[in-house]
């Protein structure tokens, strides 16, 4: 570029030298403008980025559950309750070291039965959340995690006896506050990761007809009412599940506890819904590579947990 | 350090947020005769919506009631202080349903002549000729008049049966829509077939619900559109005779009360027995159900039926057992007659 410059100081346009020089210079800066703009020259010079394997779980839920909807009945129910469970974390792309994601798919199925035992109530729901959260590791065994998730929810508690009111349908988006403990330590010589992960909800939206309204006539077009501010003194949720993963190989087996403590209050209209159950189910991290991008030896591996 | 030591704070608070803020109280009652009977009461009082159209003082009721309550009495003596306290409400919507009886106030129509008869008409006025489909009766009387016998209104009506008996009828002056004896059933099926008779969204009623547990805690009534049937189905436009009696209840009274306020349709017969609560399911501790009013229906004019619908002017005809043993039907006769001028 001095030379160019130089040249062209010193000398007049007509000069052979510039006419031979400028193409040079036009290529040198298109080549900067490609560094600059092209996102993938540019990793080419960043180190190799770390690899963030999923940690997946698949889970089943057998338990007890305690359902009352006083839009329903006023009586509490109690009985089985049945779950499938999906959970998946990585290490988040823009700061691995720091931060986590989950993703967490939840169905289940709850058959109750009235104190008198001549009625079923049904309880069926269906969540998807999405977290991220921030971890520390206090210890090299303890990791702890705190962050935010959102989620939406929906499902109905039906009861079979009830004519024009025979279900309540449920329904929320929320907002929640989350997080996990994972401690790391060994049962003799098999390594066991043991995990505490709450969820609570803070704020949201959810549906709620009003106190005695059927749904005959929401069905006619009355909208109006259905959706409410969430809040804990009107929908109090807090999901906690406790896990143990046995790490045999490279696949683990997890058992633990989960349970959901479930209270609202809008119009009048009280449910509630508490579930424990054991869980168990497979676990285990895994890693999804191009084969026609091999990984480099000094390449970080980020634990989506730990 | 004090940084570890926040964490656990925080899930502590959590912890005990949780325990306070999960009391969202439901009343218990024990499942022995006074907890039974308070439940009962209980549901009726925040959730029956006819205490001001009935004129019922409900704790009054309650210490009428409550008096009668004893520690040692059977289910069977309980059941019978319970169905005699709902029987207070007059209202053929209000049940107690246990696995030895249901109760049932009964006075809505046994207290009133019944004018009707199906075999007169079976015989008399079709000699047994005439035509079924999808639970509805039809066929031609005397002077060119459609008649169609329509029993309850929990059996849908399809579209196509709807069409197959209008067009059947198509030639008549004008048509009988026989609702005697209809206990009711879905407002779905009735809307299926109000919607022969209207050309345009029509306002057809109001419903208001309960918004509180307060007697006066009501919506304000939200007004209820029928729509037209779907273009290329059969609609009616020549006159109409809805036929009733004391025992058109429930969905049929709201047919009765929804074709009463369309042009060219007159009422003839009785008054409707009402039944236009929505109907609303609980249950005691004992497992007995109870079934209530708790959604009102208002008809167009914002007036409620629940104490039924009257025919139209000059319309109001009863039966006598001597007409059923001459064969006769004047209420039917009267249709006939206002059909043929």
């Amino acid at each position: 570029m001095k030379r160019a410059t130089t040249k062209c100081a010193t000398n007049s346009p007509a000069n052979s030298d510039f006419s031979d020089t400028m193409p040079h210079i036009i290529k040198l800066l298109l080549l900067a403008l490609l560094i600059l703009l092209n996102p993938l020259t540019a990793r080419t010079a960043e180190p190799e980025a770390p690899l963030r394997p999923v940690f997946a779980a698949y889970t089943v839920e057998y338990g007890t559950s305690h359902l009352a909807d006083t839009y329903l009945t006023p009586l509490k129910y109690s009985g089985t309750h049945f779950g499938l469970d999906y959970t998946r974390y990585q290490a988040m792309k823009f700061s691995p070291e720091g931060w986590t994601m989950r993703l967490h798919g939840n169905l289940s199925v709850d058959k109750t039965d009235n104190p008198a035992r001549n009625a079923t109530m049904w309880s069926a729901m269906i969540s998807l959340d999405w977290a991220m959260m921030h971890r520390w590791r206090p210890t090299s065994r303890l990791t702890l995690a705190l962050g935010g998730e959102t989620g939406i929810e929906a499902g109905a508690i039906y009861n079979a006896r009830n004519g024009n009111n025979p279900a309540s349908a449920k329904g929320a988006w929320t907002l929640s506050l989350t997080g996990y403990a994972a401690y790391r330590t060994s049962v003799g010589r098999l390594p066991v990761t043991l995990m505490y992960h709450p969820v609570l909800p803070v704020t949201g939206l959810f549906f709620a007809p009003d106190y005695g309204e059927l749904y005959y006539e929401i069905y006619l077009g009355n909208h109006s009412g259905l959706v409410h501010p969430a809040w804990w003194g009107n929908r109090f949720k807090l999901d906690n599940l406790v896990t143990a993963d046995l790490h045999f190989g490279a696949t683990s087996l997890r058992i633990g506890y989960t349970g959901t403590i479930f209270s609202s209050r809008v119009n009048d209209i009280v449910t509630r819904r508490f579930t424990h159950a054991v869980t168990i189910g497979v676990s285990g991290e895994w890693l999804s590579f191009n084969p026609r991008r091999p990984i480099s030896s000094d390449q970080r591996i980020i634990n989506a947990i730990y | 350090m004090q940084k570890l030591l926040r964490l656990p704070a925080l899930i502590a608070t959590i912890v005990i947020a949780s325990v306070l803020s999960s009391c969202h109280d439901i009343k218990e009652y024990a499942d022995d005769p006074y907890g039974n009977f308070e439940a009962l009461w209980t549901i009726l009082d925040e959730h029956y919506c006819f205490f001001g159209e009935k004129d019922v003082d409900w704790n009054e009721v309650h210490e009428k009631y409550a008096a009668r309550i004893g520690s040692e009495m059977t289910r069977e003596e309980l059941f019978i202080v319970c169905s005699d306290m709902l029987a207070e409400l007059r209202d053929g919507h209000v049940n107690l349903s246990a696995s030895f009886n249901t109760s049932y106030y009964r006075e809505w129509w046994s207290a009133y002549p019944q004018n009707f008869s199906l075999r007169v008409i079976e015989d008399r006025y079709f000699n047994y000729n005439y035509r079924q489909t999808s639970g509805m009766m039809y066929g031609f009387l005397s002077d060119n008049i459609g008649y169609i016998y329509y029993p309850s209104f929990s059996q849908p009506s399809g579209e196509g049966n709807l069409d197959n008996v209008l067009y059947f009828l198509s030639s008549a002056r004008g048509i009988i829509i026989d609702v005697r004896d209809n206990g009711g059933g879905s407002l779905t099926n009735v809307e299926t077939l109000v919607a022969r008779f209207i050309t345009e969204p029509t306002i057809v009623g109001y419903i208001s619900h309960k918004t509180g547990p307060g007697h006066s805690d009501f919506s304000e009534p939200r007004a209820i559109t029928y729509r037209p049937a779907a273009a290329g189905r059969i609609r009616w436009g020549k006159p109409v005779v809805v036929l009733t009696n004391r025992s058109t209840f429930s969905a049929a009274n709201n047919f009765a009360s929804v074709m009463k306020h369309l042009p060219g349709v007159r009422i003839a017969g009785a008054t409707t027995g009402g039944g236009s609560g929505m109907p609303y399911s609980s249950e005691l501790p004992c497992g007995w159900g109870v079934r209530f009013s708790a959604c009102s229906i208002l008809d167009a004019a914002r007036e409620s039926t629940e104490n039924g619908v009257d025919p139209s002017p000059d319309c109001a005809i009863d039966i006598t057992p001597a007409d059923i043993v001459a064969g006769r039907d004047p209420i039917l006769d009267l249709a006939i007659s206002l059909l043929s001028e």
